[in-house]
């Protein structure tokens, strides 16, 4: 059965950040070039030659954009400048829309005026409803322990709230990925306990992104900072969301600092500060092919972050200092730009964090599958005879 | 001898030749030389003919093709008659071919010996020279025949040109613009024809054709038929010119041949020159309308296939790209679809052309050669009149295009009357019907005909810069044959000893170059010894023994067999 080509694809993708695509002409070179490719995850071309044919129901089926860390070897050898490397960017994109249910992420994806309004709507809501309940329960001038502004138990159970949101959506589109993937995208017969035999893949990539590091080993001079950066950056922002989730009481306790727990915020924090700062700067001077072109959504993501970290930091200090009004006030302000973050989650380059581990489980689970396949037809061909 | 450094030397024991040839009766002087060709070794061969008064030279070297000019000249300086010279092959013929000292030095003596033989009965001959008429008649009036007109009439001669149609212009008259800078073709034929019209050193003759062409290199006379309407207004014409320039062109492959792309059945499927008419009336639409949303282009429509023709048509890519060009500008909402074997874009600019279309968003499908795509009438829920399926190479799927408009890029061919041309000039066509040149890479426009030229498309399929350079080069030759004023014939032909000549006429159909000619007053047969290339086939044809090859006279023949069969002896050192 043929395949319906769909031209127009290319124009939506073009919202996406995939605007050089339509160069590629197919001579290899990505392909060649990229550490990650391999005989059964052929990219970045294959990706580029359904892209150009707009076979969305295929490209939805894939998993090659995840396999891809962005290291740029192939936009540089292009000789087309047709950006592979950005065009799997976009294509990451695209699916994190493709697996968004609620199609928010297309919108945020498609229009940046849409983000942006729908960010200073949930920012000015929360600080509405903080200041609300504030002002209703307690005492600007006294930030934790009885009679606080914004008291840890609360702020608990909002957090809670809000992690619970995002989970159940983030469980829904990982299982819309897993059914797109594994279920629709599969020729061959997938044995269940394959899923066993990889399971321990999940928490290995989560936790080293070692395929971001294995993105150097075709280089002559190899860059590790941006792995080691990226590295430091997700689990400052892992382990900062454990604490806020989990701990916040324990955090906002009272005057005095409870170490095991506090010791790891701060070191969340370098982490969170140096890996902003650091990509910021990245961007802004588009040091490695990978920060060449920002998309909007990009930008967003890491100011967002910036001012998270900022706002967190300096609020501790005001607590710390004593300056509770003042610290309280900042309380809210970090909070109307935590919010719109953690909302924009599932909706943004963020959930990659899901998504990434994912794929690589998916992928060993795919390629054992195949070779499993190929052995038996192999076999059986040699019973026939 | 010639030892031709080792080539000859390391298997041919060129000494023992050397002494079995002075051995030989008739035989004055045998030398040996390293390098016969070099100035010394000619210098030595004058200053021998000079001093012991020799009447004939034997060479014994390499091919004759390679340095009998260079031997013939050595004995001109030296104030013999080149042609009392032989050349035997003992390098490509021996030396090169065989590995066993013994009997390749035993084949050399024998084609020395044959040589030797040969050369006793060897003639003074003179070539002669006749004047060059500076006329020329051009056929055909597309971009290559008025651009050679014009550069000849320029010159100062008189040109005529005859076209079939009753309009100048040809193939490039019915394209819009031209790849890869987008230069209109209507401007560029406008100026010539123009010129054309009021240069008073052009007869244009339009409606016309040449119906007969007699006669010689610098001494053609052409009959030319020029038909105004009615049949009664036929006018025959009779000019002297000479040379003559081909420039018939192409005609385009008939796309109803290709039956999976539903030409002639699908309405909006149309050919390359079609859709020019549609650009050139402003308004690229469908047979209902309608502006088309999605156009499919299919490369190779004739071309490069087993059933239809094997070559590359050489402009259909371009164009192609030119059309998605021409589309999109004129319609940016469209999506384009090109669908190829391979994109040729080997010309200056096409490189940068391809790439501007492929940032215009144009969709590449590459399909294999002998797989083509098939076009189907889209169902009712489709948002396009036409699918075109096929298995697309660089993805490995097999898919389906929408399309409202194809395009055929229908590729060149041979026309009809190209084999009526190729007999009214003697010249002749290959397997696809081209014109064959004199060599394809070092005399692209000259024939086997002296004085027939050929240039553009009915030579092959070719571009427009390429047609112009071949039709000014056509031009260049012409003009130095003019500058010249006479042409040399060569001496080497056949002639008919008309005391023997019964009139039977078999060699007259037979000559391969139509150099014979019937004198019905004597009714013996002539031949045009500016014609006669000395193939030998009248020689031997003659029943009454009447035509002599000169310089491949029987007793010549007979001579160098029997010096080839005489005995030779040898035993190696």
């Amino acid at each position: 059965m043929a395949i319906r080509v769909n031209p127009r694809f290319i124009d939506e993708l073009d919202r996406y950040g995939a605007e050089d695509v339509q160069l590629c002409y197919h001579c290899g070179d990505c392909l060649t070039v990229c550490p990650h490719a391999d005989e059964v995850f052929r990219f970045p071309r294959k990706s580029m030659r359904l892209l150009q044919m707009g076979l969305e129901r295929k490209i939805e089926t894939t998993l090659e954009p995840w396999l891809c860390y962005y290291c740029g070897q192939c936009s540089e050898q292009c000789p087309r400048e047709a950006d592979p490397g950005e065009t799997m960017m976009s294509l990451r994109r695209w699916l994190i829309a493709r697996y968004d249910f609620t199609g928010i992420a297309r919108a945020f994806y498609r229009s940046r005026t849409a983000e942006v309004l729908a960010i200073i709507g949930v920012a000015l809501l929360t600080g509405l409803f903080m200041l609300f309940y504030g002002f209703t329960y307690g005492n600007l001038h006294v930030y934790d322990g009885e009679g606080a502004f914004l008291p840890s138990s609360f702020i608990h159970r909002f957090d809670l709230t809000v992690g619970l949101v995002i989970g159940i959506i983030l469980i829904i589109n990982a299982f819309r990925m897993w059914y797109f993937t594994m279920v629709k995208g599969m020729e061959i017969h997938t044995p269940w306990w394959l899923y066993i035999k990889h399971l321990y893949l999940l928490p290995w990539h989560f936790f080293s992104q070692k395929r971001y590091a294995e993105c150097e080993s075709k280089r002559e001079t190899r860059v590790f900072m941006p792995w080691f950066t990226h590295l430091g950056l997700m689990l400052g922002y892992v382990i900062m969301l454990v604490l806020v989730m989990v701990f916040i009481e324990k955090l906002q306790y009272g005057p005095a600092i409870v170490w095991p727990v506090h010791i790891f915020g701060y070191l969340a924090s370098i982490g969170l500060i140096i890996g902003t700062i650091y990509f910021i700067r990245s961007r802004l001077n588009k040091t490695y092919v990978q920060f060449k072109k920002s998309h909007g959504t990009d930008w967003v993501f890491v100011i967002l972050l910036f001012f998270i970290v900022i706002t967190g930091i300096t609020q501790h200090l005001l607590h710390r200092t004593g300056l509770y009004m003042w610290a309280n006030m900042t309380y809210v302000l970090h909070l109307m730009f935590v919010v719109p973050w953690l909302l924009r989650m599932p909706f943004s380059k963020w959930a990659h964090m899901i998504y990434r581990p994912l794929a690589m489980y998916f992928a060993a689970i795919r390629r054992d599958a195949l070779y499993r396949a190929e052995k038996q037809f192999s076999s059986a061909s040699i019973t026939v005879k | 001898m010639c030892m031709c450094g080792t080539n000859i030397a390391k298997i041919v024991d060129v000494e023992a030749v050397a002494k079995f040839i002075s051995s030989l009766p008739h035989v004055e002087l045998v030398r040996t030389y390293k390098y016969m060709c070099s100035n010394p070794g000619q210098e030595m061969i004058i200053q021998d003919i000079i001093d012991n008064n020799l009447d004939r030279v034997v060479v014994g070297a390499c091919s004759p093709n390679m340095h009998e000019r260079t031997f013939r000249g050595a004995l001109r300086k030296a104030g013999l008659n080149q042609y009392l010279f032989e050349m035997a092959n003992i390098r490509e013929q021996c030396s090169w071919v065989h590995d066993d000292p013994k009997e390749a030095t035993l084949k050399a003596m024998s084609l020395i010996q044959a040589a030797v033989r040969r050369v006793e009965y060897h003639e003074s001959l003179e070539s002669m020279a006749v004047d060059m008429c500076p006329s020329t008649l051009v056929i055909g009036g597309g971009i290559a025949g008025t651009t050679a007109a014009l550069e000849l009439a320029d010159a100062g001669n008189l040109v005529y040109l005859v076209e079939k149609e009753d309009k100048l212009g040809g193939n490039v008259k019915r394209v819009d613009l031209t790849a890869p800078y987008l230069y209109s073709a209507r401007d560029l034929l406008t100026e010539r024809i123009s010129r054309i019209s009021n240069h008073k050193q052009v007869h244009l003759f339009l409606n016309s054709k040449v119906k007969n062409l007699t006669g010689f290199i610098g001494n053609f006379t052409a009959t030319i038929e020029s038909q105004n309407g009615q049949p009664e207004n036929r006018k025959t014409k009779e000019v002297q010119v000479g040379n003559v320039i081909v420039c018939t062109g192409y005609k385009e492959f008939d796309a109803s041949r290709v039956t999976h792309y539903g030409y002639g059945k699908l309405p909006d499927v149309i050919t390359s020159f079609e859709l020019e008419k549609m650009i050139r009336a402003g308004r690229i639409v469908t047979k209902e309308g309608k502006i088309p949303q999605y156009v499919a282009i299919i490369h190779c429509v004739g071309s490069r296939s087993q059933e239809f023709h094997s070559y590359c048509s050489r402009v259909c890519c371009m164009t192609a790209l030119k059309y998605a060009h021409e589309i999109k500008s004129a319609n940016p909402e469209c999506y384009i679809s090109d669908i190829y074997i391979d994109m040729h874009a080997f010309g200056k600019g096409h490189e940068d052309f391809y790439r501007r279309s492929s940032e215009a968003k144009t969709l590449f499908l590459m399909y294999e050669k002998n797989d083509r795509p098939v076009i189907h009438r889209a169902g009712p829920k489709d948002d396009c009149e036409m699918l075109i399926e096929v298995n697309e190479k660089l993805s490995g799927e097999t898919i389906e295009i929408p399309a409202d408009l194809v395009i055929l890029m229908v590729g060149m061919e041979a026309r009809e009357d190209a084999s009526e041309i190729a007999h009214l000039v003697n010249i002749s066509q290959d397997k696809d019907g081209w014109f064959i040149e004199s060599h394809p890479k070092l005399e692209p426009v000259a024939t086997t005909t002296d004085g027939i030229f050929i240039a553009g498309c009915c030579v092959a399929p070719k571009d427009i810069p390429d047609t112009v350079a071949q039709a000014r080069a056509t031009a260049a030759r012409i003009l130095a044959k003019i500058s010249k004023g006479k042409i040399e014939v060569d001496a080497v032909y056949s002639e008919v000893n008309e005391e023997l000549c019964s009139g039977c006429r078999l060699c007259n159909k037979l000559c391969p170059f139509s150099a014979i000619e019937f004198n019905t007053e004597k009714g013996r047969s002539h031949i045009i010894s500016a014609l006669c290339k000395a193939c030998g086939v009248c020689v031997s044809a003659c029943p009454s023994g009447a035509i002599k090859g000169r310089h491949f006279t029987g007793q010549q023949v007979l001579a160098q067999i029997d010096g080839l069969t005489a005995a030779v002896q040898y035993e190696m050192p």
